[in-house]
């Protein structure tokens, strides 16, 4: 991309940078969450697990992809981890037989203070602003 | 692990998020004093590694529990490398989140520790 040098200084940084921190810190916790999980106890529900693991390799995404300035791939992330909690939280209410075990994304992400539903939405907003060249 | 020191580890992590909170409404970008609360913060959590460690023996959920303390300790320098590079108000911005997070850390092993205490 010729654009390249100035997308990675808008993406990644001012505001951007407290959004690559937040993800960061959501990327390692729900990781661990997920090794631990996988690792100890996967039998008891292989499902709620691998979704564990999947929000974990999107936030790994995300962070990287927003703290290189990859602005596409970054909105591509965004909107997958927007649908995610939004569908996984959805289900979670709806048939709670399915989702025993909590994941990142369960209940609209309460368990980690709503914070999984509100920072895709912020994501969104800090990627499709206006830009000015 | 001590549980008054945990405490007081927690409030002052608190404070620290506050300051870099209004250091970023200020719209300054992170000074001396930030920068020696986060190395004080991290003396501490590297003393309360080493506490938690030496008494792991009656933790029943070892593996997360050493996640936690493994990422407590790795959050401030994280901060700082993140932090230090942007000179705006939002470096700071880096800063509370990181000391927030390290808050609510601390309150998971607390809650950790005292279920098999």
């Amino acid at each position: 991309m010729t654009s390249g040098a100035s997308a990675e200084q808008t993406v990644g940084s001012g505001p951007g940078r407290v959004l690559v921190a937040l993800y960061g810190v959501f990327a390692l916790a729900a990781s661990a969450r997920a090794a631990v999980q996988i690792a100890t106890k996967f039998a008891e529900a292989p499902l709620a697990y691998l979704l564990s693991a999947f929000a974990a390799v999107v936030y790994i995404v995300l962070t990287v992809a927003l703290a290189r300035g990859a602005r596409r791939t970054a909105l591509v992330a965004c909107a997958i981890e927007l649908a995610g909690v939004l569908i996984v939280g959805t289900l979670s209410l709806a048939d709670a037989q399915a989702f025993p075990h909590a994941t990142v994304w369960s209940g609209y992400g309460s368990g980690y203070g709503f914070v999984p539903l509100v920072l895709p939405v912020i994501g969104l907003v800090w990627l499709l602003r206006p830009r000015r060249s | 692990m001590i549980g008054a020191f945990s405490g007081w580890l927690i409030g002052a992590t608190l404070l620290l998020a506050l300051v870099a909170v209004i250091t970023a409404i200020r719209d300054r970008p992170m000074g001396v004093v930030l920068l020696a609360g986060l190395a004080v913060l991290e003396v501490a959590l590297l003393v309360q590694a080493g506490l938690a460690l030496a008494d792991l023996g009656q933790v029943r959920e070892k593996a997360t529990f050493i996640g936690y303390l493994a990422a407590t300790v790795v959050l401030p320098p994280a901060a700082v490398w993140w932090g230090r590079a942007e000179r705006t108000r939002w470096g700071p911005g880096v800063i509370a989140v990181a000391a927030f997070t390290v808050a609510v850390m601390t309150g998971r092993l607390l809650q950790l520790w005292d279920a098999t205490a």
